[in-house]
């Protein structure tokens, strides 16, 4: 009986988990090519959920509404680039922190006015009816958190790696100047990290919401903690937000069983704080070499 | 007509400075957004329709002439300070003849002590949590202008705690959230598994927060210490992630508590994980009463819903503005505190959706909080989820509700048989 319970809090939990990965995924993307961050992007989740909402209940179907919604994502997180970006990162100036948090609440107010603040269901052709796997069960809607999360990360790492234009974002993050300097448009890289980054943080909309259901606050407990797993993993660090999300996940699964629920956050937090005393650029993050 | 339009245009340029002269002014407040809207917004429209009927009927009598109801509505949003902002707000508007309202217990700490002070008379509707009553009794306040209109949590605990014992339960787990409401509903529970016998063990005792969507590890532990029942205290979406961590892990049991399970982000969140999930009510949205039947029609029609969010809060919203309404006939005058004498000692029996009230309120007693509180067990019933929907959980409260109204049209007595059960 321990064993299975263990197992079965640990895939509950690293399944869960899985979504703070996507959303620090999304912090990654920005932060490579450009050393920015979107402060917004749980609001950017959350409006893409409720914009995907909409076109489901008009009947768009579901697979159709995926990449509609993401387009969506897209297209914010191209908004979020040239308001509140663009012009701060020109000027070398901080400004990004602020002009983020005031465009995430601006969609914050947005989502409250248009779609009201109840928290609605979000639904979906995908069964919530668990299927059992080695003593453990989960559901398929579980399932296609993961596939979901893993497929998309994979998806645009391969594009990174493979295409001329993945390549030229890679530059850009490695090195902008000497990047520039062979043609690449910085700016053009910049752009486009935020429009995947956008994308990505409605898919984990998308992908989240029939779980959680969808209300204006419903990315504020997610949005910290994977701001931390993006932090922990290093904020370069492509697929270690995957590992140190699923490990977060699951110790506050095991957490709350072992220790009781109201300390379901502690230890995987505390760990959190350790790991960044011994690596501060991020467990899997590059060292940082200064020059001076 | 043009007699008459003239005194109606004056009175409308005018009602700055004679604000409230030939009316009776009550406040409804409540969240009527956010998590607990569906409670808040559907006593607002309850009470509303209550007043809609006494205005069409021309007022209420007060003294020598009718006065119509003026409504002043304040959203709360849930929101603690905003509640209490609202009432220092009211506390000061000076003609206030009453408010009714306020969903959140955290909402009666923070604000009813403004009313308090003045005196203004308030009944709370439908708030269920102890602690918005008790406030007054351990502060031993000797006048007390607050009334409850709502099945309070004591009661609910006593029936959640009943039903496990009825179906021959043996172990149960607790769930309660970490709001004021949740922990002091555990505690409740608790007493009341003490007070009826300890015939309950408690195998687990677990907790989640506001917003928490994993509830599988709280399940889990249940399932291990083998739980043949989860109690739980809590509100709204958090609910319906228990049920479906429930329905996820194979914990097939009775998931029975507070009576927020009836709410609709409840029902339509957990979907069927939902079906037979049990809750205290004080109304069931069906038509079994004559009474009942012209109330639910009345909201489906008005508010063009075919289901009221939450039938409780409704019924329970119309059935205080009468009671209101009696109070202020009663007391012959618009003033508050004369309002609030006449509902300690209401003379004439009213007629409410929910029950016939005889004598709701009794003189204020610091040491007994049911003087100034309208429920007993006997109007309270079970209720079930069932397919998206509440139904009466025991069909003999169904029969004894259908008796009690057939009657009372015959002209009978209708509480000595109410009581029996």
């Amino acid at each position: 009986m321990p064993s299975v319970v263990v197992a079965q809090m640990v895939v509950s939990g690293a399944l869960m988990g899985l979504v703070y990965a996507l959303i620090a995924y999304g912090f990654q993307l920005t932060f490579a090519s450009s050393r920015s961050i979107n402060f917004g992007q749980g609001e950017l989740v959350m409006v893409s959920a409720f914009v995907s909402l909409t076109l489901t209940l008009h009947g768009v179907p579901y697979w159709a509404m995926i990449p509609c919604g993401m387009l969506f994502g897209a297209l914010m997180g191209l908004v979020i680039e040239r308001t509140g970006v663009r012009l701060a990162l020109e000027q070398k100036s901080e400004g990004w922190i602020l002009m983020t948090i005031i465009l995430g609440l601006f969609f914050f107010s947005g989502a409250e006015n248009l779609w009201g603040r109840d928290d609605r269901p979000f639904p979906t052709p995908i069964p919530s009816d668990p299927i059992h796997i080695l003593g453990v069960d989960v559901t398929p809607l579980e399932l296609s958190v993961g596939v979901g999360v893993l497929a998309i990360m994979g998806l645009i790492e391969t594009f990174k790696r493979r295409t001329l234009l993945g390549k030229a974002l890679e530059a850009v993050s490695t090195d902008r100047d000497a990047a520039e300097l062979m043609g690449i448009s910085a700016r053009k890289s910049i752009m486009l990290s935020y429009a995947l980054s956008g994308a990505v943080a409605a898919l984990a909309g998308i992908l989240v919401s029939p779980i959680t259901t969808v209300g204006p606050t419903m990315a504020s407990a997610l949005i910290l903690k994977a701001f931390s797993v993006a932090v922990v993993a290093g904020l370069d660090s492509g697929f270690g937000v995957v590992l140190v999300g699923m490990f977060l996940g699951a110790t506050e699964s095991l957490a709350s069983f072992y220790l009781g629920s109201g300390w379901r956050e502690a230890p995987g937090l505390i760990l959190l704080i350790l790991a960044l005393a011994v690596r501060p650029t991020g467990i899997f993050g590059k060292a940082v070499i200064r020059k001076v | 007509m043009k007699f008459r339009l003239f005194p109606t245009l004056v009175l409308g340029l005018s009602t700055l400075v004679l604000n409230g002269a030939d009316t009776v002014k009550i406040a409804l407040t409540g969240p009527f957004t956010g998590g607990s809207a569906p409670m808040g917004a559907s006593m607002r429209d309850g009470a509303k329709l209550a007043i809609a009927e006494i205005n069409a009927a021309g007022g209420i009598q007060v003294g020598g002439k009718k006065m119509k109801i003026e409504v002043v509505e304040r959203d709360d949003e849930a929101k603690n300070e905003r509640g209490a902002l609202i009432a220092q707000e009211l506390a000061s508007m000076g003609d206030l003849s009453g408010v009714i309202g306020t969903v959140n217990t955290g909402i009666c700490l923070s604000g009813d002590k403004h009313l308090q002070e003045k005196g203004i008379t308030k009944i709370i509707c439908p708030a269920a949590g102890s602690a918005s009553m008790t406030q007054w009794s351990k502060a031993g306040v000797k006048e007390n202008s607050i009334f409850r209109f709502a099945a309070h949590d004591g009661i609910q605990a006593q029936m959640v705690v009943e039903e496990a014992i009825n179906r021959k339960l043996l172990k149960v787990a607790l769930m309660y959230d970490s709001t004021n409401y949740g922990v002091s509903g555990r505690d409740d529970m608790k007493d009341q598994i003490v007070k009826q016998g300890n015939k309950l063990q408690v195998v687990a005792e677990e907790k989640f927060n506001i917003g928490d969507k994993d509830m599988t590890a709280q399940m889990l532990k249940a399932k291990a210490g083998g739980a043949q029942a989860v109690l739980i205290w809590g509100i709204g979406p958090e609910l319906a992630a228990v049920a479906n961590a429930m329905a996820k892990i194979g914990l097939k049991v009775p998931l029975i508590g507070g009576w927020p399970l009836s709410m609709s982000n409840f029902i339509d969140n957990a979907g069927k994980n939902g079906n037979g999930t049990l809750m205290p009510q004080t109304f069931i949205e069906e038509p079994i009463t004559p009474k009942a039947k012209s109330f639910i029609e009345g909201f489906h029609k008005t508010y063009k819903v075919d289901r009221i969010p939450s039938p409780v809060s409704a019924a329970q919203g119309y059935d205080a503005v009468y009671i209101f309404a009696a109070a202020v006939k009663q007391a012959g005058t618009t003033d508050t505190k004369q309002i609030k004498l006449a509902l300690e000692d209401l003379k004439d029996p009213v007629k409410g959706v929910i029950a016939t009230w005889v004598k709701p309120y009794t003189k204020w007693d610091p040491a007994d909080v049911t003087t100034h509180e309208a429920f007993r067990r006997e109007q309270t019933v079970m209720g079930m989820v069932q397919d998206g929907r509440v139904v009466f959980g025991n069909d003999a409260d169904r029969q004894r509700l259908t008796k009690a109204a057939m009657s009372e049209t015959k002209g009978q007595k209708a509480a000595p048989k109410a009581k029996k059960k």
